[in-house]
């Protein structure tokens, strides 16, 4: 058999099997999506995030990142800050760590009273909804 | 002729198959961790998670802000609340009292509590609600509970 003959017969199967891939990792969840926009919003998604402090792989945190970008969008400042501040405590943007330097950063600017680690650790519990 | 076509077709459309079912699995197991875990909820609990983010912000500000950004939320709260959520509106309705340094305004505002959710109207349980707020206040004002509350008045 020669080697083109070979590659013939090899093709079609390396076709389907890409077409296959990149139609299911890309396209279909991408119109489960669109047929399951009424019960699961960005702004439903951001409220569970808030309400469970859940565990959940880098890709699910990634796909929060423009979910958080809806919500905070959706308050005016000086509420938009506040959200920014909860956001650095809970770790909602940065894969469920909490980002304390950005925190305390976030909360000067808003100068409230205390912004030491102390009093932003126990932020992380009492701003649970 | 039809029977040669069906032979070869048949492995790469399996192939096709099995792929789009592996690209799928990778692709929407993690990313849609968020969405499935809100699916599982009962109605009541998702149709509550919209108003979790601004929940969120007025428990921050209670715990932390200043007099001025507590005030500032607790205004926007009370606008933000139907009057049909008597509980919250309650609540926000407290914390206002706590942070009222006029034993009047205290009154006037605790009356409100009251009329929003009548589970307030006596007097212990309106000490224990206040007290909770209290104790999720890091910052003064707002740590200790109002002269009103203290001082016996009904």
């Amino acid at each position: 058999m020669t080697r083109a003959r070979s590659l013939g017969l090899v093709w079609p199967y390396l076709l389907a099997g890409a077409l296959g891939y990149l139609l299911g990792s890309i396209a279909v969840p991408a119109l489960a999506a669109l047929a399951d926009g009424s019960t699961s919003t960005p702004l439903a998604r951001v409220g569970f995030a808030l309400r469970e402090t859940p565990s959940a792989p880098s890709a699910a945190w990634a796909v929060l990142d423009a979910d958080l970008q809806v919500a905070r969008s959706s308050l005016s400042a000086p509420q938009r800050e506040v959200f920014d501040l909860v956001v650095a405590v809970r770790g909602l943007d940065n894969g469920g760590s909490s980002d304390w330097s950005r925190a305390e950063q976030v909360c000067r600017a808003l100068t409230w009273p205390r912004c030491d680690k102390e009093a932003l650790a126990q932020l992380k519990d009492l701003s649970l909804p | 002729m039809k029977r040669k076509f069906a032979a070869h077709a048949l492995g790469p459309i399996a192939l096709f198959a099995v792929a789009l079912l592996v690209g799928y699995a990778r692709a929407s197991g993690p990313r849609a961790r968020f969405a499935q875990a809100v699916a599982t909820l009962t109605d009541a609990e998702r149709a509550a998670l919209p108003a979790a983010a601004a929940l969120t912000v007025a428990n921050a500000t209670w715990a932390l802000g200043s007099e001025e950004a507590v005030r500032k939320m607790l205004r926007t709260e009370l606008d933000r609340l139907p009057e049909t959520d008597g509980r919250a509106r309650a609540r926000a309705l407290i914390r206002f009292g706590i942070i009222d340094s006029n034993p009047d305004g205290q009154a006037a505002v605790f009356f409100q509590a009251c009329v929003a959710d009548s589970s307030l109207c006596e007097r212990a349980p309106l000490i224990a609600a206040a007290e909770r707020e209290t104790h999720a206040r890091l910052v003064e004002p707002g740590r200790q509970l109002p002269l009103y509350l203290m001082a016996g008045h009904p």
